[in-house]
């Protein structure tokens, strides 16, 4: 059964002019025990995806539209003070940059106690040192060094230390946004692998945020490719990066070096991702896709089913027909309306 | 480095401190244009009567002969004694010092205390109205010399309104048989209490600034999101996370205002006619009194100085992260 179902959410942030919708109509869900990916490049919303479901937003990001139901109830519905109680207790979260997300004034020990207490005021001072403790253990750090500061610990460390931290309550769902992209390689499989372990554990489900392809194929069950705010594909982890079905994970997929194929050209998605506060009215990848039409630029394309994948291309359905092979060359990707209005802009400054 | 090396370290630099501020200050009052026994010495007296005065004082030896005596007279707290009115100079500090101490700490410690706590709020609350409020009446109280607000207080409140004292530190004719007796009485507070809130409006306005561009900083770090994802009420992340971080910065400034507050203290006191340090120190420099403003000097640096330090021991305390070497 579902742990999160999330649908049609829109999430939007005040700016001067209109409002940046930063994640526009995505629906998802997560089972329990599963672990799904979100890749994207930055700024495609998977943060702030994230963000909107602990209920962490910025003073100016809201829910404009859409649910997420956490064990069948809407998150968004609730009181501050009764979604509170959701928080890492049922929904934890290890941040993005594990460097800066210890309060640099308090011991680790302090800042795990923190969270027990705030929502289990009834523990006593020795189960809080035994949890803190146990949680030491399983992460690999030594537990007496839990009396230590932020600043006395080492990246991989601290890394470390804030998987103790978001894993102390058994949470249900853990957002894990980049959680190994400040490690070297080495600590980053160890780190990933012991978040496995753990999770398996508890039995908690989580959700991976990350611009590296090879942290979700490590990690992941399943995946949701996000652009520009919207969902481009989802599906199983083989068949996205195995077979897919949309031009802009084709794209990915052909932009990182192949270790079956290492004499592969790589290729390069030219342009950036449209303005979010004025978003194209067709659909979001037009002006960057080697495969885009008329009604690309004005339709939205809908969601198509392909055996597992769901993906949100017009012309999935015909993918077979030559538009694989052409979305697979590096060669069209030079002549997509970015890539030539990219050179266009070259020429000028020359 | 241990704390108690670098505390015995810290001990050290202060008494060189101490050494170069009194060298500067023994020499900066003998190259003063003006003859300082004008003041002791009457065209009336014999030259041996004059001479015999001179050299009471010492001043009759040569410069490097008065340097030392000057020096080793200061090790033990001994500044001589006045040219005026032949007091000996500790006795003026400690007439005076006390009444400076009392009107300025309690100016900031209303002041810092408030500042602080509109400094967290309107950093917390940004782009609020509230915040712009704050931030204006603060910049307002910063821009307005203390002077002239407490001319303007004076009008109002006292010639106006007549609700507190002209001038002094208390009424006359009254005597107190201790300093504590004396300050903790309701005729003392009300003569503080206008100066007092003078200054705290003026010195409020900075603490508030600092901490509220502290805050903004501090609040835009991860660790603050990673403390409202973890379901921790409001206040706790306001003032246990935020403020106790964004404080850091406040504790030097804090140090070296105070030591700056009492060294200006002249200002205020003049107006209010409050019988302090800062008042004394000018006039005897206008009365060439050497050894008073000497004295006064050294204790105002020594203000300075020793605050300073505290604030090192303090930001140790609070800072985790700071080391000793």
């Amino acid at each position: 059964m579902s742990v999160l179902e999330v649908s049609d959410l829109e999430v939007y942030y005040e700016t001067e002019s209109a409002p940046a919708q930063a994640v526009d109509g995505v629906s998802f869900s997560i089972e329990e025990g599963e672990n799904l990916g979100i890749v994207g490049e930055s700024g495609c919303g998977k943060t702030t995806l994230a963000k909107a479901i602990i209920g962490i937003l910025p003073d100016e990001g809201y829910v404009n539209r859409g649910s997420i139901e956490f064990d069948g109830r809407d998150l968004t519905e609730m009181s501050e003070a009764e979604r509170r109680r959701y928080k890492w207790e049922e929904i934890s979260m290890i941040a993005q940059s594990a460097m800066n997300a210890l309060d640099p004034v308090y011991t680790i020990h302090e800042q795990i106690v923190e969270a027990i207490e705030t929502h289990r005021p009834g523990t006593g001072r020795t189960e809080s040192n035994e949890i803190v403790a146990e949680m030491f253990d399983l992460v690999g750090l030594d537990p007496e060094r839990a009396d230590d500061y932020p600043h006395q610990f080492s990246g991989g460390m601290r890394q470390r230390a804030m998987i103790a931290m978001a894993l102390a309550l058994e949470p249900s769902l853990v957002l894990a946004d980049e959680p190994t992209t400040a490690l070297d390689v080495i600590m980053q499989d160890q780190i990933l692998k012991r978040i496995g372990e753990i999770q398996s554990d508890i039995n908690s489900s989580m959700m991976v945020i990350t611009h590296d392809v090879s942290v979700v194929a490590e990690t992941c069950d399943r995946v949701i490719v996000m652009y520009a705010g919207k969902i481009a594909e989802e599906g199983p982890v083989e068949e996205i990066f195995g077979n897919p079905y949309h031009p802009y994970t084709i794209g990915l997929k052909r932009a990182f070096p192949n270790i079956r194929q290492s004499d592969q050209d790589l290729l390069s998605i030219a342009g950036y991702p449209p303005e979010l506060t004025d978003p194209p009215s067709g659909c979001r990848f037009a002006e960057r896709c080697p495969i885009a039409t008329d009604e690309c630029r004005t339709v939205e394309p809908e969601a198509q089913q392909q055996g597992d994948l769901r993906t949100y291309c017009h012309y999935a359905d015909e993918i077979d027909d030559g538009f694989r092979s052409r979305a697979d060359d590096p060669e069209t990707w030079e002549e997509t309306e970015a890539a030539r209005s990219t050179r266009s802009a070259a020429e000028v400054n020359n | 480095m241990s704390k108690a090396s670098f505390v015995i370290r810290r001990l050290l630099q202060l008494g060189v401190t101490f050494w170069a501020v009194g060298t500067v200050l023994f020499f900066l009052f003998r190259l003063m244009p003006g003859d300082p026994t004008a003041f002791v010495v009457s065209a009336q007296m014999t030259p041996e009567a004059r001479q015999q005065v001179i050299e009471s004082y010492g001043l009759n030896q040569p410069l490097y002969i008065q340097y030392v005596r000057f020096l080793e007279n200061a090790l033990t707290l001994n500044f001589g004694r006045s040219f005026h009115t032949n007091e000996p100079v500790r006795d003026v500090i400690w007439t005076y010092l006390p009444n400076t101490l009392v009107l300025m700490l309690s100016a900031f410690v209303v002041a810092y205390i408030l500042g602080i706590v509109l400094g967290v709020l309107s950093g917390w609350y940004r782009g609020s109205r509230f915040e712009k409020t704050t931030v204006v009446t603060a910049l307002t109280a910063r821009s307005l010399p203390t002077f002239y607000v407490g001319l303007i207080v004076l009008w109002l409140f006292g010639a106006t309104l007549g609700v507190i004292p002209m001038s002094g530190m208390g009424t006359s004719g009254q005597t107190y048989d201790t300093f504590g007796a004396r300050i903790f009485n309701l005729d003392f507070l009300h003569h503080l209490v206008a100066p007092a809130a003078v200054l705290a409006f003026y010195y409020m306005g900075y603490p508030l600034l600092i901490m509220r561009s502290s805050m903004m900083e501090v609040l835009s770090q991860d660790f603050i999101d990673v403390c409202r994802a973890k379901g921790l009420s409001e206040r706790a992340i306001m003032f246990r996370h935020a403020a106790r971080n964004a404080l850091l910065p406040i504790i030097t400034a804090a140090a070296i205002a105070l030591g700056y507050a009492v060294g200006g203290s002249v200002l205020i006191e003049t107006v209010f006619g409050w019988p302090g340090l800062g008042r004394e120190m000018v006039n005897a420099v206008l009365r060439r009194d050497f050894p008073v403003a000497q004295g006064t000097f050294m204790v105002l640096a020594a203000t300075i100085i020793i605050l300073n330090f505290i604030a090192d021991l303090l930001y140790g305390y609070l800072d985790p992260r700071v080391t000793y070497d």
